[in-house]
């Protein structure tokens, strides 16, 4: 039916209907969408990322995966990753960063540090609430507070974790391999000279004589 | 303190209605004041309307409700706002001085103040001759009688006694908004 | 008299709610006379009437304020609804507590004047903005025999007073020295003044039809019921109904709401006048938007819906007071349905709705009242008024709002 201003009665009821629907339609899932945040946590997908973290296997002093390599900290393109190298009593550079700080005020979360890094001990972790009063200090995330085990990496993004650790462990029976390979070669090698030597030995009096 | 108190009570308070008048009627003079005195066009435009509320109270406080509603709706509402849109759509105005020939003349000043007390003495003259010397001046009018029902006295009034000069006035303004109307349309074509 | 009398009478009072109000403000009054009593003062009458005033003007201006830090939050819940959010539900149950946040942060904000303003004007506009709509409230019959001032000239007061807004809302907007401060302010005078035509003009058809301006009056007109059951309110006869929309319509121009809100356009004027006002100048005048637009509903319940009436005989049941209250209460919902519904008007479109709209229907609403008062005011004029405004109303619908062309034969400029 149409006479001048009936479109405005057709747009009233569409509003009721949402009005009202919003109380007694409240399962149906287009209506009333909105998540109650503090009661209600999303679920988020496993892919969500929003800053980095450090991976350790086993104990956090001794299993930490880092190098101090420092090739995040060139890669990182806001250069929010500061990495100092640790050192022993005598002053040798050891193969694990003393300092490992991640300024996540100026992180934008590109995952660069985790595309780059070849230990894969820097990883995306999915934590949203780290609001703070503070705008410098408590934003700054020291070693302490990035290095989370590789269980945790697993409960966040158990593909990713998987892989990593296949490729590990791919990587460390590659070495194993190697290592084996080597020895084998060495081995060989070995017992080629001595079988070398021996024959040698045993020709040379053949030609002596 | 306790006789202070009961002096207090004890003053006239009841005839207070009958010198509270000497407010507005203070403000509207004042306002009237302000607005031929202050420099700024606008300020002068807004002690006007203030002039009009006050005279709209005077109104209300002589028991002319009606009048002084009317006062309220027509003034503040209609005139005060026309003043303040035509100052605010015409372009700013400042004269400049030698375009003004009266500028240039020796005691300008002098003349026009002389000018406008003249103006305002014959003005006063006139009002004053018209109260004093008009038959209904002496008519003393008991107020009681004044608020009984002076919006049907006032309607009855116009419909039957005015009616001629009523709808002279409305054909009067209905021209003129038509030919307002029609002026504005031509500006905008060319 | 002593004040143990005093004590047993409030539980007499809560027995008839019908004159709850009028009573209690009686016994305040008694209250104020033992009081003098006490000191050993016989309480001039000159005094009780001045108790008397102030009572009255208290207790409007908390209700009103109350009205309106409740509209505020019911406002968002029912807008959320209605775009299938949840709207404000954090402070308070059902947030109901959230006009005190925004109080206390109203409060607490800075209060920025512009270097150039003109600091006293621009001090001066809340001001005037608020008065006027505080005094609006003191006219309408809030139940039988509630009425602050009955005044003779009622509907007038109502008007003449309310054209102080307008005043008010050119002073900010010229005081701030902001394009678009002025810009707005210009809009909204131009909005209002062109609405209130036909609103005193549907507001006049009812004081015809009544033979009164006095608010009380035009209630008790609509006293009664027909064939026992069927209330005489003017909004159930065609002409009352037509004249109702009008004044609805116009109340929500005059009260700058959607979807007249165009003087607080944001997408082109900032906020309009209120774009330099911050922190409590601002609370201020959204306060004397909301009890402004409180008043003007009021008005038009007094004038179409009856007042303070009962809608069927048997709910008479319920005090008179009550009645009024419920009816603004829907008037209030039904305004934020419209703001859920409606976008904003473009200003052209206002200006050509007030003009070529409004004002003529209001004229054919004047003449069907009238053709309904001497044909006797029964269904022979019924019939004879529905005939007379639905013509203008069909004919103005289909050659002001009809597009009579289709996009077809719409020819483009070179620029397209």
């Amino acid at each position: 039916m149409n006479f001048p201003g009936s479109g405005i009665f057709k747009g009233m009821v569409v509003s009721a209907i949402n009005l009202f629907g919003s109380y007694f339609d409240r399962a149906h899932a287009k209506r009333l969408i909105t998540e109650q945040y503090p009661e209600e946590r999303p679920t988020l997908p496993e892919a969500s990322r929003s800053f980095p973290f450090l991976v350790f296997d086993g104990d956090p002093e001794k299993g930490i995966r880092c190098v101090a390599c420092k090739i995040c900290e060139k890669e990182c393109p806001p250069q929010c990753i500061l990495i100092e190298q640790d050192r022993d009593e005598n002053g040798k550079l050891l193969r694990r960063p003393k300092v490992f700080n991640i300024d996540i005020s100026v992180c934008m979360g590109c995952q660069i540090c985790v595309e780059s890094c070849p230990f894969e001990s820097i990883r995306m972790d999915n934590i949203y609430e780290v609001s703070s009063y503070d705008r410098f200090d408590s934003l700054v995330l020291p070693k302490e507070k990035l290095l989370k085990s590789n269980e945790y990496y697993h409960s966040i993004h158990p593909t990713e974790a998987a892989e990593t650790d296949a490729r590990i462990e791919a990587a460390r029976l590659k070495k194993e391999a190697a290592a084996k390979a080597a020895a084998q070669k060495m081995a060989a090698a070995k017992a080629a000279a001595e079988a070398k030597a021996a024959a040698e030995q045993s020709s040379q009096p053949e030609s002596q004589a | 303190m306790h006789e202070l108190f009961q002096k207090i009570i004890a003053l006239p308070w009841d005839q207070a209605p009958q010198w509270l008048f000497l407010i507005p009627a203070f403000v509207m003079l004042m306002g009237a004041a302000a607005a031929v005195m202050l420099r700024n066009l606008i300020h002068c435009a807004l002690c006007l309307t203030l002039s009009f509320i006050a005279l709209g109270v005077l109104f209300m406080a002589l028991g002319a409700e009606f009048v002084g509603f009317v006062q309220l709706l027509v003034y503040v509402g209609a005139v005060a706002m026309l003043i303040l849109f035509a100052i605010l759509l015409t372009p700013a105005g400042e004269v400049a001085a030698s375009n003004n020939p009266l500028r240039n003349f020796k005691f300008s000043r002098a003349f026009a103040a002389a000018g406008g007390a003249t103006v305002a003495l014959l003005v006063l003259v006139s009002l004053l001759g018209a109260i004093f010397f008009s038959p209904h001046a002496r008519a003393v009018v008991p107020p009681a009688q004044a608020a009984i029902a002076p919006v049907k006295a006032i309607g009855e009034n116009l419909l039957n006694h005015t009616l001629l000069p009523l709808q002279a006035t409305a054909i009067l303004l209905t021209a003129a908004l038509i030919g307002a109307a029609l002026l504005a349309k031509e500006e905008k074509k060319s | 008299m002593n004040f143990i009398d005093l004590l047993k009478r409030i539980p007499e009072i809560c027995k008839t709610p019908e004159t709850l109000p009028l009573e209690g403000k009686k016994l305040i009054l008694d209250f104020v006379t033992w009081l003098g009593s006490l000191v050993g003062i016989a309480v001039p009458p000159w005094v009780l009437t001045l108790v008397n005033i102030l009572v009255v003007i208290v207790a409007i201006i908390a209700v009103f304020l109350i009205m309106f830090a409740l509209m505020s939050v019911w406002e968002r819940k029912i807008l959320a609804r209605a775009q299938n959010r949840y709207g404000p539900n954090r402070v308070g149950p059902w947030g109901l507590f959230q006009p005190v946040a925004d109080g206390i942060k109203m409060l607490t904000k800075e209060d920025i004047v512009p270097r150039n303003a003109d600091k006293v004007v621009h001090f001066i506009a809340p001001i005037v903005m608020l008065v006027p709509a505080l005094i609006l409230p003191v006219l309408l019959p809030y139940g039988r025999g509630m009425v602050a001032i009955d005044l003779s000239v009622g509907i007038l007061f109502f008007f003449a007073v309310g054209a102080g807004s307008e005043v008010a809302i050119f002073l900010a907007g010229w005081s701030s020295r902001n394009k678009y401060s002025i810009l707005g302010a210009m809009r909204a005078i131009a909005q209002m003044i062109s609405y209130e035509l036909p609103l005193v003009m549907s507001a006049v058809i009812v004081a015809l039809v009544a033979g009164t301006l006095s608010p009380t009056g035009i209630v008790e007109a609509q006293g009664g019921y027909q064939f026992g059951f069927f209330p005489n309110w003017f909004v159930f006869t065609p002409w009352g109904f037509v004249a109702c929309v009008l004044f609805y319509f116009s109340a929500l121009a005059e009260s700058n709401r959607s979807p007249f809100d165009l003087p607080e356009g944001e997408s082109e004027l900032v906020a309009g006048h209120l774009t330099e006002y911050s922190g409590f100048k601002y609370a201020l005048f959204f306060m004397a938007e909301y009890v402004g637009m409180f008043a003007i509903n009021g008005l038009l319940v007094t004038l179409f819906l009856g007042g303070y009436q009962a809608p069927l005989p048997f709910l008479t049941f319920i005090p008179s007071w009550c009645w009024f209250f419920i009816k603004l209460a829907f008037l209030a919902f039904s305004l934020v349905w419209v703001r859920a519904t409606m976008p904003r008007f473009r200003i052209d479109q206002m200006m050509q709705f007030a003009w070529k709209f409004m004002l003529p229907m209001s004229f054919a609403a004047l003449f069907s009242a009238a053709a309904w008062h001497y044909a006797g005011r029964g269904l022979l004029g019924w019939g004879i008024s529905a005939v007379l405004v639905a013509i203008p109303y069909f004919a103005l619908g289909y050659f002001c709002f009809t597009r009579h062309h289709s996009a077809d034969n719409r020819r483009y400029l070179f620029s397209e």
